[in-house]
């Protein structure tokens, strides 16, 4: 009886789950009349905007996770190894873009940095990159920090910096060649949030008018009916795609760890 | 000129004084431990020396160098640690050759002294695993051959067996200490633990409360403890209340018995103090009830009551003679060579 209940609910939680992609892709499928075609993909391929945009968001996505992880490892460390008491603070206002909205801090960024202020990154496509790059960090860090953190905990911080000191290394061979290495699987889960993330982001991009994947995906969905269904697949796949390589890769780590 | 020189380190931590006026001198080659219980300063002396900690007052002087102002990493010294931080994303190899490849030792140079390294410490086929593939005391003796390998000028050893079993506490104790003899490499070692510390050192320097109550030999720390605590703290001692009945010829009495040192004593009242191998049984002597008898193979433990103290004795394991029983009474005769004469301390005073 309770494996019944427990089946009943595996089923009708798949059915939730796996409905809707199915009927999204079965519906990207049908954009010639009558009959089953890639039609609306190769349309969705075809359009250089596409290109364009999602190209320009897995630039932004990789630049994202570089600055995530140059930004919260050597935090989330300092924090561990000297400023224990300062844990629960920072750990707070890592948590704090899932509370604040983004288009609240996209208005503070453009407020703050406009063209008429001191340091005016909006007047320049260059300066805006440079912001819309820093709000998906911000975005990024409640996963990335709690990655990092998590993967700290792991190890014993203090005495694996004392003993590297000792034999000489300096902060950058501590942190670049024995912490980064060591909590590689938390960036790596890390890095994949923050990727999925900025791929399908849309708030900051529209406002500060950059050509990113989210507005192209709002765009379509406004003007076309088959391609937007494409295109929600495509970015599917994508996430998946990265998903196993992430996979691949912390397993093919922990294969040269254990092949000795 | 010595080489290593503490010169009268403090340190305090907010409001509280950890190390008081610590003041010492370390031959080249010596090794030295720190020995007392925790919280005593001996590991935040030992950190000082790292450069991990900063002293509030004092100097620390490395073959006529100044360190106290240099950062840990510029200060050529080698650090075991108690929960061995082997870096845990490297080879053994490559945490052996760390040091070097930080000093800037090429590729070449550096796998000779690695294997080298791995020789000596009697690992030499497991340069290739990884650390999490060893035991705690395979991972120790890479810790400390990753210590050793870039030659450094002072060997700090953090309570580096506590976290291993008795046996091969003993074992890697004895090869802690051949590996330190045959480098002549001067070395501190922190231990809360007296037999080790009894057993490895040249000198032991034994710490209360952030001072150094006593620096000798394992044999002057045991056999001539110059403070209480040093007496209580290294070895077992049998405490005597004494009553002075002639300080010019040390003759006292004890426990209703009259006892005769033949050396001056301080005025009274005093406590006599004996090791457990330092009484025997005899036909007259301070009387005894006997509480129980512990037969540890070589060495019989007689533990009794007399003066109104518990008392501990040991003697070797003799096949013929008969252990005495709970409940008897037996004679303690002091041996003259092995009392010792400790002040009474004022809280034992009633």
């Amino acid at each position: 009886m309770k494996r019944l209940w427990s089946w009943a609910a595996l089923v009708i939680g798949a059915l939730y789950f796996l409905l809707p992609l199915i009927g999204t892709i079965e519906f990207s499928l049908r954009m010639r009349r009558g009959a089953y075609s890639l039609d609306a993909y190769r349309s969705v391929l075809a359009d250089p905007a596409f290109r364009a945009t999602f190209g320009y968001s897995v630039m932004m996505a990789l630049l994202t996770i570089v600055l995530g992880v140059v930004l919260v490892v050597p935090t989330a460390y300092w924090v561990r190894l000297r400023l224990p008491r300062l844990r629960p603070v920072i750990e707070f206002v890592t948590l704090l873009p899932l509370v604040i909205p983004a288009i609240v801090v996209v208005f503070g960024y453009i407020r703050l940095y406009n063209t008429s202020s001191i340091l005016p990154l909006t007047g320049t496509a260059g300066g805006t990159n440079i912001l819309l790059l820093c709000g998906y960090a911000t975005l990024a860090l409640p996963y990335m920090y709690r990655a990092v953190d998590t993967g700290l905990s792991t190890m014993d911080v203090r005495s694996l910096t004392e003993a590297a000191q000792s034999l000489g290394a300096g902060w950058v061979r501590i942190i670049g060649r024995l912490i980064l290495p060591n909590v590689l699987g938390a960036v790596m889960s890390g890095a994949f949030l923050s990727f999925a993330i900025v791929i399908g982001e849309f708030t900051m991009a529209a406002l500060l008018n950059r050509p990113a994947f989210g507005p192209y995906m709002q765009l379509l969905g406004a003007n076309r009916a088959y391609e937007p269904a494409a295109l929600a697949v495509i970015a599917f796949a994508v996430t998946w795609g990265c998903m196993g390589v992430m996979q691949l890769i912390s397993r093919l780590a922990g294969v040269r760890k254990t092949a000795t | 000129m010595s080489f290593l020189t503490l010169d009268h380190l403090q340190k305090s931590f907010g409001d509280t004084k950890v190390v008081h006026d610590f003041d010492m001198r370390v031959e080249k080659g010596e090794f030295i431990s720190f020995l007392g219980p925790s919280g005593c300063g001996k590991t935040t002396v030992l950190r000082m020396v790292a450069g991990f900690e900063t002293p509030s007052a004092g100097r620390i002087l490395i073959d006529g160098q100044d360190v106290t102002g240099l950062r840990p990493n510029q200060r050529q010294i080698g650090m075991v640690f108690q929960a061995y931080a082997l870096f845990p994303n490297l080879t053994v190899a490559d945490n052996v050759g760390f040091g070097l490849k930080v000093a800037g030792v090429p590729r070449a140079e550096r796998g000779p002294r690695v294997a080298e390294m791995l020789d000596l410490i009697g690992l030499p086929q497991m340069g290739g695993r990884y650390p999490w593939q060893l035991s705690g005391g395979q991972q120790q003796r890479v810790a400390l051959a990753r210590a050793l390998a870039p030659r450094p000028r002072v060997l700090l050893l953090d309570e580096p067996l506590s976290a291993l079993d008795a046996k091969i506490r003993v074992s890697l104790r004895n090869q802690i200490r051949e590996i330190q003899q045959q480098l002549g490499i001067t070395t501190i070692f922190v231990t809360h633990d007296q037999e080790e510390a009894l057993s490895i050192s040249d000198r032991i320097v034994v710490m209360h409360r952030g001072v150094a109550d006593q620096t000798g030999t394992p044999r002057e720390i045991y056999n001539h403890p110059t403070t209480d605590f040093v007496a209580n703290f290294v070895g077992t001692l049998n405490r005597f209340p004494a009553e002075v009945l002639d300080a010019a010829t040390g003759r006292l009495r004890v426990g209703g018995t009259e006892i005769e040192l033949g050396r001056p004593v301080g005025p009274g009242p005093l406590v006599l103090a004996a090791r457990p191998e330092g009484l025997v049984l005899a036909e007259t002597g301070i009387p005894a009830e006997v509480t129980g008898v512990e037969f540890l193979g070589s060495v019989q433990r007689l533990r009794a009551r007399a003066a109104g103290q518990s008392i501990v004795m040991d003697r070797f394991n003799a096949p013929t003679a008969a252990l005495p029983a709970p409940g008897e009474t037996v004679h303690l005769c002091p041996l003259r060579s092995h009392w010792m004469v400790l002040a009474q301390p004022e809280a034992e005073i009633v």
